[in-house]
Formats: C-alpha cells, structure tokens, sequence
C-alpha cells in the first residue's frame, strides 16, 4: 500500500523511485474488499517506504488493522512496515494496533548497510523491532534476511544473534535475485546445505520460527509459520 | 451469467498464472467454493466463484497468463 513509489533507493530493490503521491483514504476499504472476494484468511500488508510523509505512512497501517479487525474477523493480519525514519512514535502506533505480525526487514548484515541501504540505518533497525515487542509482547515479531549480497557467513550468524537479541520471533533467510540491470549483481549462490545450517543456528539461538533455503521470501508460508508459532506457544 | 474476473490484487502486481481447476466445463458449483489457483509473483492464491450455478466455460487454460480485468471463466 502507500503507491507504487519508494522515497528510499536500496539497491537490491525494483521498486519505483519516482516522485510520490497522495495516499489515498479509500486504501483500507479497498484492501478489505478484495480479502472478502477472495475470501482472504491472512493477510500480509507491506508498504513503500514514505520519507515525505510526516508519520512515515504509520497511520495507513493503523488504518487498515483496524479495518480488517472490524470487517474481517476471521482473519489474521501481518504488516511488513518501514523504518518510519526512526520515528518511535510511528512504531509505537502501529504495535498498539496489535497486528498478529509485526514484521520489518533488517535485509542485510551491518557491513553492507552503507553500500546497500545507504539511506536506512542497521541499528535504527534494530531498535524498531526491540521497540514494537516492548510496547506489544502479545504480536509475533519478525525480519528478514536476503543471503547473497556479499556478505560473509559469520555476518549472517552475527545478524541473526542481533535480531534474537532485539527479541525478534521469526526470521526468513532467502537467496537474493537481481531483479534488473540496475541493481545489484548477486555475489554468490548460497547452497541449501548452508541455509539449513542458519535454520538449526536460529533455532538454537532460540527463535521461534526460522524459514531459510534458497526461495525463502518474508511473506513465504506466512500464514502456515504464524500458525506453527501460535501452536507451540 | 456471472464473470470470473482476476481482481485487482496488489500494488504492482497486473498478472497471475493459471496453475489449476479446481472445477471442470459443466461442473456445479457453489458460491465462495474455490474455483481456480493462481501465482503472482508475491503470491499463490484461490479465487472463488463468484456465483452458484454451472461453470459454463473456461477461458484461461492452466499454464496461461492472465491479466488484472480478464474474464477466466462464465458461471451460469
């Protein structure tokens, strides 16, 4: 939601970074709508990141939690936010709305922040998840890792032992894919046998979910890891 | 007659595949029953029918694509 136009301009990203438009009010409305003719029982809601906006777009993921709370009320609902910019006030809102998830991707290790999210900040990160699980224990919180940007093996344990300590609860390890010429080239094909070893790492390291081989995206079985955690809670 | 039309589902998604019938030409059906499963780049998903009757005809073979608008199937 929020457009098709990001104000950020990651470099393993294909989404547009044209000028950016109104949000549009009707946007919840319209998303329950569709999940009610597709009689959706999970729902992932993911954004651009919105810089120009004052409240970094928290106010339209308040928004539609609350209408698929009050129009769906069978189903579950996962929001994948940007980092407001910092803004705790935003992540604050949001975790208040008490969403089943709360997700937010790290992406990459901390090395390769300057290089590949230039404008976004690792520990900045970080601080959004530790925040959103304080201000709301009751949601599942969760991240995301892309394996293949050029990092190294210990950077990703490294990533996933911060993510732990910022009381994250599922983690999603996937390869990385070019999406176009513009972007980034892949530095390497992480083999399965390396992305089963992140899987028992996390596990250990006392994560509640981890979902990691080489098509692993952050929406991927959402809806069936959700209910795995809630059942072995 | 009814239209079974893929919605429009996401920001910057405008096609689907057609990866199964769950229903065949002639087939009852029921309203909300799931007639057809589709992949989008994000996402695998159930598209139900929109009315109860007889699907009457299907437009869009497994293995196609498909575009946000186009009609996939006629339910009577």
């Amino acid at each position: 939601m929020l457009g098709r136009s990001c104000t950020r301009g990651c470099g393993f990203c294909s989404v547009d970074k044209s000028i950016a438009e109104a949000p549009d009010i009707d946007e919840p409305e319209r998303i329950v709508e569709i999940a009610k003719r597709l009689a959706l029982k999970y729902l992932i809601v993911t954004s651009v990141t919105r810089d120009d906006l004052a409240d970094g777009g928290s106010s339209q993921f308040v928004n539609i939690i609350e209408s698929v709370r009050n129009c769906l009320q069978d189903a579950r609902v996962e929001v994948l936010v940007p980092d407001f910019g910092g803004q705790k006030d935003s992540t604050v809102q949001v975790a208040k709305a008490n969403p089943d998830v709360f997700g937010h991707n790290i992406e990459t290790v901390r090395r390769l922040y300057p290089i590949i999210r230039k404008t976004s900040g690792y520990e900045r990160s970080l601080d959004l998840l530790r925040l959103a699980k304080t201000e709301n224990s009751r949601m599942l919180t969760k991240s995301a890792i892309l394996a293949g940007l050029g990092e190294r093996k210990e950077e990703i344990v490294e990533t996933m032992e911060d993510l732990e300590r910022a009381d994250c609860d599922i983690l999603t390890i996937g390869q990385y894919l070019r999406p176009g010429p513009k972007n980034l080239p892949v530095d390497r094909i992480v083999l399965p046998e390396e992305f089963d070893l992140y899987k028992k790492i996390g596990s250990d390291m006392g994560f509640k979910f981890v979902a990691s081989g080489p098509f692993v995206r952050s929406s991927y079985f959402g809806e069936e890891i959700y209910k795995s955690v809630i059942r072995n809670m | 007659m009814y239209d079974v039309i893929l919605p429009s589902l996401a920001e910057g998604v405008d096609k689907a595949h057609v990866t199964y019938w769950f229903r065949s030409e002639g087939d009852d059906v029921k309203e909300g029953e799931d007639l057809v499963e589709l992949v989008t780049d994000k996402a695998t998903f159930k598209l139900p029918s929109p009315a109860s009757g007889t699907l009457k005809e299907i437009l869009a073979a497994e293995g196609t694509e498909v575009k946000v608008g186009q009609v996939l199937a006629k339910v009577q």
